[in-house]
């Protein structure tokens, strides 16, 4: 490294070290700012991931015709297996259902009946690409025209209900994501250049005695790039501690990727450099 | 060295220079005498090509007005020394930091630094106050760290812009004996001054700035 870079280094750290001030403020503003929107990013995080899990469980209900011997059902699971999109098919038996009816509402259709009244009938479940509103529809149609079936259910208004309110949750999620981006941007950049505004006469100077602009731009970028990254890992840091929280609580919900507490490190050390570039353009001739 | 030719600059509505002819020879002291507002800053900030001229031709050593970048600019500032009557001094650093920038700025080795910063400061007399701060120093010390400054670089030339408009008499007086023993070393040194008194005192060639031009 360069006896020039070596200087500049130095000069960077003296820098923060002589204002104080400016640099607590400086990190504080990146830190608070980079913060809120990685509360924003797990937010968006976890909304995907919630309505992924409730759509994937969603299935279709086939109900087969009370007439329909073993053979046939056999060969309808054959026919469902076979069809294009269709990831898994789970038979459940008359005598599974009536089963599962007298678990869950505590009473017995055959004292009320004399027979079982439940139809045998198959839970499908769609595979992900296939879980649009069109495809749905055409899946549903084909499978009312298999010979066997008698009904086929599905609650395709609750299924798109949710896709639409989580779309729209993501995209209002989005316009506040970009909103607190562009004031964090506003924040930061205009921190940098207050603290460049006191530094104004001694960028003059600098040029006076002939440093190039590379040299005198130097130790600001790298203040930038400190501050950036210190406010980042505060973030970071915070980030993490929510998450630790709310996973203590919630420990279904919030599962972040590790890699993902670096993004405020990585966007910190952008704002920091960044800032400083450009704060540093108003000042140097 | 220093040539202006047919020099024209105007700043809004009020043309400052109007015409300006005038060459600074090697070693030589040329004082720019005028009234404030008659253009002597404007000069020495065209010779030090903080401006350039709307017409005519500023040529400095090897730097031609109208053919240099912005990249040569800090090449040739660093073969100009230059003082002002505010100092400029960076008001956060010791006098050394102040004198040694110049130099860490071209790449000297740290070395080579410190020996050429404590050489300077000698010749100036601030050997004793080279780790003050610049707002301990009086006006006569802060005029001498620029100075120093000005000087560690080995500039060819001098531009001082009123250096001693803010020091008392026998600061004054000590700041002239600088620039003339500065100069007998064979740096022209073209100095910006309305004192009249001082101008007397010292032998060098006297430019009149009247009006944006130089009186005959």
């Amino acid at each position: 490294m360069s006896r020039n870079y070596l200087y500049s280094i130095r000069e960077g750290f003296i820098g923060l070290r002589r204002a104080r001030l400016a640099t607590f403020l400086c990190i504080s503003s990146i830190a608070v700012s980079l913060t809120l929107l990685s509360v924003f990013l797990l937010l968006t995080i976890n909304i995907q991931k919630m309505v992924r899990i409730f759509q994937g469980r969603m299935t279709f209900e086939v109900f087969v015709d009370q007439g329909l011997d073993e053979s046939g059902i056999q060969d309808l699971a054959r026919i469902l297996r076979s069809m294009e999109g269709i990831e898994k098919i789970n038979y459940i038996s008359r005598d599974a259902a009536l089963e599962t009816f007298r678990t869950e509402f505590g009473q017995d259709p055959l004292e009320i009946y004399g027979e079982n009244p439940l139809p045998a009938s198959f839970q499908v479940k769609l595979a992900r690409p296939f879980m649009t509103q069109n495809r749905i529809r055409e899946r549903i149609q084909s499978i009312q025209g298999i010979p066997g079936v008698d009904e086929v259910i599905f609650h395709d208004k609750l299924y798109h209900s949710i896709d639409r309110y989580s779309n729209l949750i993501i995209v209002i999620d989005g316009v506040l994501f970009l909103i607190v981006l562009a004031a964090a941007i506003l924040l930061v950049s205009n921190t940098i250049r207050l603290t460049l505004f006191a530094q104004r006469k001694n960028i003059e100077i600098m040029e006076l005695v002939g440093a190039t602009r590379g040299f005198i731009r130097r130790p600001y970028l790298i203040q930038g790039l400190i501050q950036g990254g210190l406010g980042g890992l505060i973030a970071c840091l915070a980030a993490w501690i929510l998450v630790f929280i709310l996973h203590a609580r919630l420990p279904n919900l919030l599962e972040v990727p590790a890699h993902w507490f670096l993004a405020p490190v990585f966007l910190g050390l952008v704002l920091g450099y960044a800032g400083s570039w450009i704060g540093l353009k108003k000042f140097l001739s | 060295m220093i040539q202006l030719s047919d020099v024209w600059y105007r700043y809004g509505n009020h043309q400052i220079l109007c015409g300006i002819q005038m060459q600074v020879r090697p070693g030589e002291l040329v004082f720019l005498m005028g009234p404030s507002g008659a253009g002597k800053s404007t000069i020495l900030r065209l010779v030090h090509m903080e401006l350039l001229p709307d017409r005519g031709r500023v040529v400095v050593a090897d730097f031609d007005s109208q053919t240099v970048t912005s990249r040569d600019i800090p090449i040739l500032r660093r073969k100009i020394g230059v003082v002002f009557q505010d100092f400029k001094l960076l008001e956060d650093r010791d006098v050394y930091e102040n004198v040694s920038y110049a130099l860490f700025a071209t790449g000297v080795p740290r070395r080579k630094i410190k020996k050429k910063v404590f050489q300077v400061l000698a010749e100036v007399g601030l050997s004793h106050k080279r780790y003050a701060m610049v707002p301990e120093l009086s006006g006569g010390e802060k005029q001498r760290v620029a100075l120093a400054r000005a000087l560690v670089n080995e500039p060819f030339v001098l531009l001082a812009d009123e250096p001693t408009g803010n020091l008392d008499s026998e600061n004054t007086a000590e700041i002239m004996k600088l620039l003339q023993r500065i100069n007998r070393r064979g740096t022209a040194i073209l100095m910006a001054t309305h004192n009249e008194d001082l101008v007397q005192k010292v032998p060098g060639r006297i430019l009149r700035i009247r009006e944006g031009k130089i009186a005959t």
